[in-house]
């Protein structure tokens, strides 16, 4: 654990200055470009505020993405996943009349079964017809994404907007703030608490993290891995499906095209650079919104534009994972001298 | 009989790419290279090809920059994957990635736009009017008078097949990915074959980008890849990289990419008509995983 | 006849990290037109050795010579450019491809632009198997031919490119006694042409009846070295292991009771409708340990998936201790059965997860007493209990439970997995190659081990390919030859040269002889 921590950090810090390199040869200054970036996330009560609440789409399919990585299962439809999700509750919280107190957990839960069943299908096409998931997943993406731009295009459309959206979801459904901070993260937090006590105290979690480092191996003690492969693909859709809805009840109360963009790649992204890792896979996802969220202030006041930040997030999970390996050669190279010296003795 | 030319067309069209970054992958697919980067290449070629085109007013010079854009994707792959031993999936998600941060950010900081750039300075690439054969009344217009690049891709492939059957080369890269060990004990660097597997993957998908934004448009788009790169994957794992049946294959799935743009005046809502390379794609996968399944 | 030295090992080392002493100060010499036998126990160094000499692993320390000229080879091409060729263990050859393609792969005669000379190649070929009286067909599919024959064809690929120093490691443990006889004449053919061939093995009887020098590797050193003709089997063995090896089986005689295993015509079919299994029928009863032998490769892996439920029965039965297990799920089987699978990395364990989470699968399934909050939660105390008493009971030295698995040296890895599985307490145990890659010590441990089981009344079903293993520990013997069983014997009333017959499957034995 203490490798992974340190790879983590060093990885980090290496690609900043790789990053700030980029900078400095586009003439930026780097020094004031990363001193931006910090001033309008953490250091700001409502960039902290902001920073957080884009983490939850990032957090929770980073989750998702851990979990399926970490089981073995290449589950890569948390794009398609997420967007059937928001869609499933913006449905909900458009036609269905029940107070507060019971719209909001009913829109969540719709939710997360909009995006277990987008995940669910990939798993039942991997069940019936050994199709693999790669690229099933994949390709639903692509499918979620055109259906849910015409359901919000044509069905679902709101008459008096200009471009494709829906109507805003009931007020009761809406997810306020909590103490300056909106709800959804309180929803993040316990999505993660939950997922890590899954992972490292359940007893699912354990033959799930067999599975996936032998799949033979957990077969052969006895575990269930055909039900668990439905069961990790369940799970993990609900999650990105719950990023999804927690987007569109916590921020636009409604279904707005381009809703999810880039986040649920960024959820595979820091699974990668976390190494499925639960708590690695949170702080990632903070730090990545972080960034995100620092980019747009970012570019207000030195005009670097806000897409590097894209470009340094890929730098940074090429650093860390690569540090990782070469981390792991250069110790074994060093206990390898070590014992040739003691047994040469 | 428009209708059959318009669709022929279309298929053509829409086969290119997928054709050229499948021929790419197939390389690395014999190689035993777990490639996934063929999207990110075909991006960042095309980004490249509008670049060069651009800027230095030539449309070879544009397919140039594009292949050199590709190789550097390729350089990385080999860097991190190859050298430092790095997961190739790993690795492959993280170009992906890499290349549309890239493109989407040096969008921004050199042509100073958001979304898309065109522009009547950039050269695109030209169609081509076969001598004689063009000539022949029906037959003339289903081999002449298309884009340079599209019959770049057929050569592509006929070559391929070519190297990978015939030569020596071919007898040591399909060695590569079945038994890796067993071609280093036969003396050869197998790292060395990978990394020339990959700098063809890459010279392929450059070719796919530079037709992308040179060939029947002249306009880079922010992911304009558009999932090419994963339809190329899955036609490569469905004919097990065989070039010959990678034609066929990126044929059907150009039809149906080219049967989207012209169901589109039709009352079919244009986001189900875009969804149909995607829906053919699981289609050939279900028939290709039943049929492995019986076998 | 011996000529000077044509190969100076000197004073080499090599560790592999983090903490395994390979190879400490080993200094051999090999002289040409001689073959040499290198020999020791698993372990020893023996391979280890060649693959430094080979270019296949770094030394750390010492030097090279060949013809009194310092070498060092990065890489096995350039040791074949020297005449230097090794033949590995396991079998490098690619199915996919046919003899002549296997054989030129790597220096492939070419026409312009590097197109294949596939005239030349196959001719070639041709004319080194008539040359060195291989019998192979050069357009066979590597795939379909005996695995005596792609040994030959590996062989054959040095010999194309010329290398006078032919390395085999360990060659005759996928062969039959009868095919070990003709690779011997091969060598003998190849040695009086004058080639230089190092020969390890572990196996005393052969190295003693080829060898001209024998060198004897002990825990990465080099112990002796001597004449062939100078040595007999006790010193070789003591050599080998140190202290005196008592031979012949100490055993008590068996009291078996009732069967616990029964299979009844049990038969397996391939993907592409073979039989890998035909119609196989015997039992294990309890209090007796059954050897399952034969050429590996002829349905035993098979019999074992079968048992565990890893392949379908087609047709036939298996039951335990009455129970129909015939489409049992794993889960089921897993009450009745303990299994120690042969492949430690692949089928055993987890690498890298710890050595307590490999300790407690299928307990975790099995015993109520690893789960808590209703079952869905780990009892980490009690899955700390069980790995203790894992490490007392079964002697493995560990430093602590969360270390990965694969931190454990191999044997300790197999003690851990053997303590997890005969904890279970099952009534059948099943064991494949149980002591593939262990020391001596390891293995006479784990031979304790199911002497015990024996006494203490299970049923013990043992595959080995290891004929000693088989006759040192087993009480009964069955043969697996192509996917049938064709010999059901009482190990104190037959030999190992009977057994040797019923490997190559009776019948086709006796032709074999007669060709060779």
């Amino acid at each position: 654990m203490r490798k992974q921590t340190l790879s983590g950090i060093l990885g980090v810090l290496a690609a900043l200055m790789i990053g700030g390199i980029v900078l400095a040869l586009q003439g930026f200054n780097p020094f004031s470009t990363y001193g931006a970036l910090l001033q309008y996330s953490l250091l700001s009560a409502s960039g902290l505020s902001a920073m957080l609440s884009r983490a939850v789409p990032l957090v929770l399919t980073g989750l998702s993405a851990s979990i399926a990585f970490g089981s073995g299962l290449n589950n890569l439809g948390q794009p398609g996943q997420l967007v059937i999700g928001a869609l499933a509750a913006t449905v909900v919280g458009l036609f269905v009349r029940l107070p507060a107190v019971a719209l909001i957990p009913l829109c969540i839960a719709a939710a997360m079964v909009g995006g277990m069943l987008w995940s669910g299908l990939a798993a039942g096409l991997r069940r019936a017809f050994a199709m693999d998931e790669f690229i099933v997943t994949l390709m639903l993406n692509f499918i979620a994404d055109y259906f849910t731009l015409w359901a919000i295009t044509y069905p679902l459309f709101d008459p008096a907007a200009l471009s494709p959206m829906t109507r805003p979801i009931r007020t009761y459904a809406w997810l306020s703030q909590v103490g300056g901070i909106n709800a959804s993260v309180l929803y993040m937090v316990a999505a993660t608490v939950l997922c890590w006590l899954l992972m490292s105290k359940g007893v699912s979690g354990y033959e799930w993290r067999i599975m996936g480092q032998n799949r033979l191996f957990a077969r052969i003690g006895g575990c269930r891995v055909d039900a668990h492969y439905v069961r990790v693909m369940l799970v993990t859709g609900a999650l990105a499906g719950l990023a999804g809805g927690l987007m569109v009840m916590g921020g636009p109360h409604r279904f707005v095209k381009g809703l999810g963009a880039n986040y649920a790649w960024d959820g595979v992204m820091i699974a990668v650079v976390a190494n499925n890792s639960i708590p690695g896979t949170f702080l990632y996802g903070l730090l990545f919104s972080m960034l995100q969220q620092g980019a747009i202030g970012m570019e207000l006041v030195t005009a670097v534009p806000s897409e590097f930040i894209d470009v340094l997030q890929a730098i940074i999970v090429l650093v860390v994972v690569a540090g990782r390996v070469s981390l792991n050669l250069m110790f074994d190279r060093i206990a390898t001298r070590k014992k040739l010296r003691e047994s040469l003795q | 009989m428009s209708v059959f030319y318009g669709l022929y067309s279309a298929m053509l069209v829409g086969a290119t790419p997928i054709l050229l970054a499948a021929i790419g992958g197939a390389f690395t697919y014999y190689a035993g290279i777990f490639n996934i980067a063929m999207e990110g290449m075909m991006l960042v070629g095309a980004f490249c090809a509008v670049l060069g085109s651009f800027f230095l007013h030539s449309w070879i010079l544009g397919i140039v920059c594009s292949i050199a854009g590709a190789l550097v994707m390729a350089g990385i792959f080999v860097l991190f994957a190859v050298r430092l031993h790095t997961d190739e999936f790993l690795t492959g998600i993280a170009l992906n990635l890499f290349a549309v941060g890239l493109t989407t950010f040096l969008l921004r900081d050199i042509f100073h736009v958001k979304g898309a750039f065109t522009d009547p300075r950039i050269v695109a690439i030209p169609a081509v009017t076969v001598p004689f054969l063009g000539q022949i009344p029906v037959v003339g217009r289903l081999v002449s008078g298309y884009n340079a690049i599209i019959y770049v891709a057929l050569a592509v492939t006929v070559v391929s097949a070519y190297v990978i059957f015939r030569t020596s080369f071919g007898l040591r890269l399909r060695a590569a990915g079945y038994n890796a060990a067993c071609l280093n004990s036969s003396g050869v660097q197998t790292p060395a074959i990978r990394v020339w597997s990959l700098i063809l993957c890459a010279i392929c998908c450059g070719l796919a980008g530079a037709y992308l934004s040179l060939g029947s448009v002249r306009l880079f788009a922010e992911n304009m890849s558009a999932g090419r790169g994963w339809i190329s994957l899955a036609a490569v794992i469905l004919v097990s990289g065989n070039p010959w049946g990678v034609g066929i294959i990126s044929l059907l799935f150009g039809f149906f990419d080219g049967l989207t743009v012209f169901l589109q005046g039709s009352a079919i809502p244009t986001q189900f008509t875009a969804m149909i390379p995607y829906v053919a794609t699981l289609v050939s996968l279900y028939f290709y995983s039943v049929r492995k399944r019986k076998a | 006849m011996m000529d000077g030295v044509l190969i100076d090992l000197q004073h080499i080392s090599k560790v592999f990290p983090p903490a395994t002493v390979a190879l400490s100060d080993v200094s051999v010499s090999f002289r040409s037109g001689e073959i040499h036998a290198l020999v020791g126990e698993n372990g020893a160094g023996k391979t280890t050795l060649m693959k430094v000499l080979y270019g296949l692993e770094r030394r750390d320390r010492g030097d090279i010579l060949l013809r009194g000229a310092h070498v060092d080879f990065r890489n096995p091409r350039e040791a074949i450019a020297a005449g230097i060729g090794m033949v590995h263990q396991e079998i490098l050859l690619i199915p996919e491809y046919t003899i002549w393609q296997n054989v030129v792969l790597g220096a492939e005669p070419v026409h312009a632009l590097g197109t294949l000379d596939i005239r030349t190649a196959r001719e070639r070929v041709a004319r080194k198997i008539d040359e060195f009286l291989f019998n192979l067909d050069p357009d066979a599919p590597v795939g379909s031919i005996s695995v005596a024959a792609r040994q030959k064809v590996e062989i054959l690929k040095l010999l194309y490119r010329d290398v006078s120093v032919l390395i085999l490691d360990e060659p005759t443990a996928v062969l039959a006694p009868q095919e070990v006889g003709q690779l011997f004449l091969e060598l003998e053919h190849l040695r009086d042409k004058g080639h230089t061939i190092i020969f390890i093995s572990h196996r005393l009887d052969e190295v003693l009846g080829l060898s001209d020098q024998v060198t004897v590797m002990r825990k990465g050193k080099a112990v002796a070295t001597s004449p062939a003709s100078r040595l007999t089997k006790e010193e070789l063995a003591r050599e080998m292991v140190g202290r005196s090896v008592v031979f012949a089986a100490e055993r008590s005689p068996a009291e078996p009771g009732e069967p616990v295993l029964v299979a009844q015509e049990l038969t397996v079919r391939t993907t592409d409708g073979r039989d890998a299994l035909d119609h196989v029928s015997f039992q294990v009863r309890s209090g007796e340990i059954l050897g399952v032998a034969g050429v590996e490769g002829n349905g035993q892996f098979e019999l074992v998936n079968a048992i565990m439920g890893l392949s379908a029965i087609a047709a036939g039965g298996l039951s335990v201790q009455g129970v129909d297990l015939t489409h049992a799920d794993i889960l089921a089987r897993r009450r009745y059965i303990s299994f120690v699978p042969q492949d430690r990395g692949r089928m055993g364990a987890s690498l890298p997860a710890s050595i307590l989470e490999n300790a407690i699968m299928t307990h975790h399934i099995l015993d109520r007493s690893f789960r808590r909050w209703r079952g869905l939660a780990l009892n980490y105390r009690r899955a700390i209990a069980l790995t203790r008493q894992i490490q007392d009971q079964f002697d493995v030295s560990m430093e602590n439970a969360a270390a990965p698995f694969q931190s454990l040296s191999g044997g300790n890895q197999q003690k851990v997995i053997l303590g997890r599985e005969l904890l279970l307490e099952a009534p059948l145990v099943l064991m494949d190659q149980p002591t593939r890659g262990l020391d001596v010590g390891s293995t006479e441990y784990v031979h304790g081990l199911l002497l015990d089981l024996r006494n203490r009344k299970k049923a013990v079903l043992l595959v080995s390919a290891d004929l000693d293993e088989v006759f040192t520990v087993a009480d009964r013997i069955i043969v697996m030859s192509r996917g049938r069983l064709v010999a059901d014997l009482r190990t104190e009333e037959t030999t190992r040269e009977e057994v040797g017959f019923y490997m190559l499957g009776g019948k086709d034995a006796v032709h074999a002889q007669a060709d060779a």
